[in-house]
């Protein structure tokens, strides 16, 4: 069976996604099927762009294809018979991000106009699919309040368990990761000038944008914390990143509202180190909870601070909450091999 | 530089352009730069072209992309401020096989129509570039006719040419190459009926043509060939080919009137083989040189056979031609170094 993975692109943009796709595609050729990767193109900004971008998705034709598994808007408009919906997350800025005033579309005529057509063209589109599915009980929670349809949780799992057996918990919080303001690193950095603790930090991951790191280090000079925070910005192999969290006293991510527990949660999880996040941090939350598998703080630099401080002191606690989250995670008993089965059906 | 290589395909179709971008993606990454390699789906279905032109046309790759290069077409529609067109083939029905048996439809009203909107689409996205390098003399030529858009050669490499070596001139003439009847290894095995020395064949390749591989076992028996000429119709390894290569007294290569010199061509110079080639072989003629680096002969049977016994008889002009092949590739500038100074500058 050949099997196109479909997903949108933003160039030179590689997070939790585009990972998945790549992920999703290998492990579709290892249980049987031919798969390949389609990645459409996406650019969101003016807002106006976003009727042509789904324009360019509808215009395209797809031959000698047996199956279509579509993760993305606008990439999952592509026209195909029954395609299966893996949705990862909607075009947020029309939805829950407008009514959180996080969105670029106005709330014009204009914006309403652009909004009113992506929630059509989504409808049409989760209306005629094979399968609905979603990578986590937010995204199914939207898709069922802004769309009205049902869709079935298939949660994605982690790419490379083996990787992250754990180790020793050394001296550090690790937060990996895409950087961005959305994803809040700052805020580490600004608990770390409150931090009583000798404990240190480690932030690992790709910017978004040139400005992104910039922030970051302009941040870290401010609060004269040079000796005591790493910022080791880019793309890092999969085995530098599972070498940080392996030897981390805790992890940290701090996502605003994040969709599915995300891949740094899962990783900390594996490797049994407790994840310090923080109480709007979304999907997160379902794995990690106060006091049991982690730390759910405020996002401000002093709760956090207070929660660093915790588990550098209280040795016992982090072990004990690192230990819990590694039993809660692997009893949901993840793998890729049932994943394929369930997109397959 | 941040780089997007834009090309088309059909899904779990490998042909020779994913090659082109492959290598390029990897050359380039190699010389430190980043790479996005996107491929979008194109079918050539005459009520289908336009809609997809425009899919192609409103693409937005101005934020993050620094330079796009483009392959097949239509991926040149693709606008941005700093293109550089990498052309290696237009849609050709509607250009030089127009006057051809392959043009299945009329020559009415409707599609002399299409046939315009088709030239002047990419005449307008041509004329946008910075520059248009072609694959060979014969493209560049077409688009010079067609067009009227001028253009510089910039041959293909090899990904890694130093992987060919030359052991010996032995005595065996090969043809590595997808078995196809535009390929012509029939009108090979008919000139092994006309060989007066005990020179052997042996062809190599896989096919998406059932009928034409049984009509070559067929053809061997027929001419009692079977202990001259073996076939395997399979899928043969890189260190397979150059293996076989290292120890053939030349290679064939006969395409009818191909666009560029086809890659079986460059790895029998890589491993310092002359070529045997026909006069209407289109590409091939740009590389190979009649008696310098191979030979070119007349389409014929009887011609083919003399020109192999010759090599085979004289195994110094053989080893002359050989090394004159390697030396050919350097003359052309056929290299990556080269290739990158020419696209990036």
């Amino acid at each position: 069976m050949k099997v196109l993975v479909v997903n949108s692109l933003a160039p030179f943009l590689h997070g939790g996604a585009e990972e998945l796709a790549n992920n999703l595609v290998q492990n579709l050729n290892r249980y049987g099927a031919e798969a390949e990767l389609l990645r459409i193109p996406f650019s969101w900004d003016p807002a106006e762009r976003l009727l042509e971008e789904m324009l360019i998705c509808r215009q395209f034709q797809l031959w000698n294809v047996d199956r279509v598994i579509a993760l993305r808007f606008p990439a999952y408009l592509v026209p195909f018979q029954r395609k299966t919906l893996w949705i990862l997350h909607q075009f947020r800025q029309a939805y829950d991000l407008y009514d959180a005033g996080q969105s670029h579309l106005a709330s014009d005529a204009r914006g309403t106009v652009i909004r009113e057509a992506i929630r059509t063209a989504d409808n049409n589109c989760f209306a005629e699919a094979r399968h609905l599915f979603t990578n986590s009980p937010v995204t199914a929670e939207r898709l069922k309040r802004y769309n009205g349809f049902d869709s079935v949780v298939l949660r994605p799992p982690l790419n490379d368990p083996e990787l992250f057996a754990g180790d020793n918990p050394g001296n550090y919080i690790f937060a990996g990761g895409r950087i961005n303001s959305g994803k809040r690193q700052h805020l580490l950095v600004e608990a770390m000038s409150r931090v009583k603790s000798s404990v240190n930090l480690v932030i690992a991951g790709p910017p978004d944008q040139p400005g992104d790191a910039a922030t970051l280090r302009e941040l870290v000079a401010r609060h004269n914390l040079g000796d005591r925070v790493t910022l080791d910005l880019g793309l890092l192999s999969r085995h530098k990143i599972a070498g940080y969290v392996n030897g981390a006293l805790a992890c940290a991510y701090l996502p605003f509202d994040e969709d599915s527990f995300g891949y740094v949660t899962m990783e900390a999880c594996q490797a049994g180190k407790p994840m310090i996040t923080s109480s709007d941090s979304g999907g997160v939350l379902d794995l990690i909870l106060h006091e049991d598998t982690g730390m759910v703080c405020e996002p401000d630099a002093g709760s956090l601070a207070e929660a660093i401080d915790r588990l550098a002191h209280d040795r016992n606690l982090s072990r004990r909450l690192g230990d819990n989250a590694r039993n809660r995670w692997l009893s949901l008993n993840l793998t890729w091999e049932r994943t394929v089965e369930r997109l397959l059906s | 530089m941040r780089v997007a290589i834009c090309s088309s395909f059909v899904p779990f179709i490998h042909g020779g352009g994913r090659f082109i971008v492959e290598w390029l993606a990897t050359k380039l990454r190699e010389s430190g730069h980043q790479v996005e390699a996107v491929y979008l789906p194109f079918v050539e279905i005459n009520e289908q072209i336009l809609p997809q032109f425009l899919s192609y046309r409103l693409m937005d790759l101005s934020q993050n992309v620094d330079r796009l290069i483009t392959i097949r077409a239509p991926a040149h529609l693709i606008p941005h401020p700093n293109k550089k067109v990498w052309f290696i083939h237009h849609i050709r029905l509607f250009y030089d096989l127009w006057e051809s048996p392959y043009r299945k439809f009329p020559d009415d009203e409707r599609h002399r129509g299409l046939r315009r909107q088709i030239m002047e689409a990419d005449q307008t996205a041509l004329r946008e570039a910075r520059q248009v390098f072609t694959n060979s003399q014969v493209v560049s030529r077409r688009l010079q006719t067609y067009n009227k858009i001028e253009s510089e050669v910039l041959y293909p490499p090899l990904l890694e040419p130093e992987r060919f070596h030359c052991r010996e001139y032995g005595d065996e003439v090969v043809y590595l190459s997808r078995v196809e009847h535009h390929k012509r290894q029939h009108l090979l095995i008919e000139a092994f009926r006309y060989v007066k020395t005990p020179v052997k064949l042996r062809l190599c390749g896989v096919s998406s043509n059932s009928s034409y591989v049984l009509q070559l076992r067929l053809q061997i028996t027929r001419h009692q060939l079977l202990g001259r000429v073996s076939f395997e119709n399979r899928w043969v390894s890189e260190e397979e080919k150059s293996e076989l290569l290292a120890g053939a007294l030349c290679s064939a290569y006969l395409p009818q009137d191909e666009d560029s010199y086809g890659y079986p061509s460059l790895e029998s110079s890589s491993a310092e083989k002359a070529v045997l080639t026909t006069t209407d072989s289109g590409g091939v003629t740009e590389l190979v040189k009649d008696r310098y680096n191979g030979r070119v002969v007349e389409p014929e049977p009887k011609a083919l056979a003399s020109a192999i016994d010759e090599l085979y008889e004289n195994r110094e002009l053989a080893r002359q031609m050989g090394q004159a092949a390697r030396l050919r590739l350097t003359e052309l500038n056929i290299n990556w170094d080269h290739v990158l100074t020419r696209l990036l500058s």
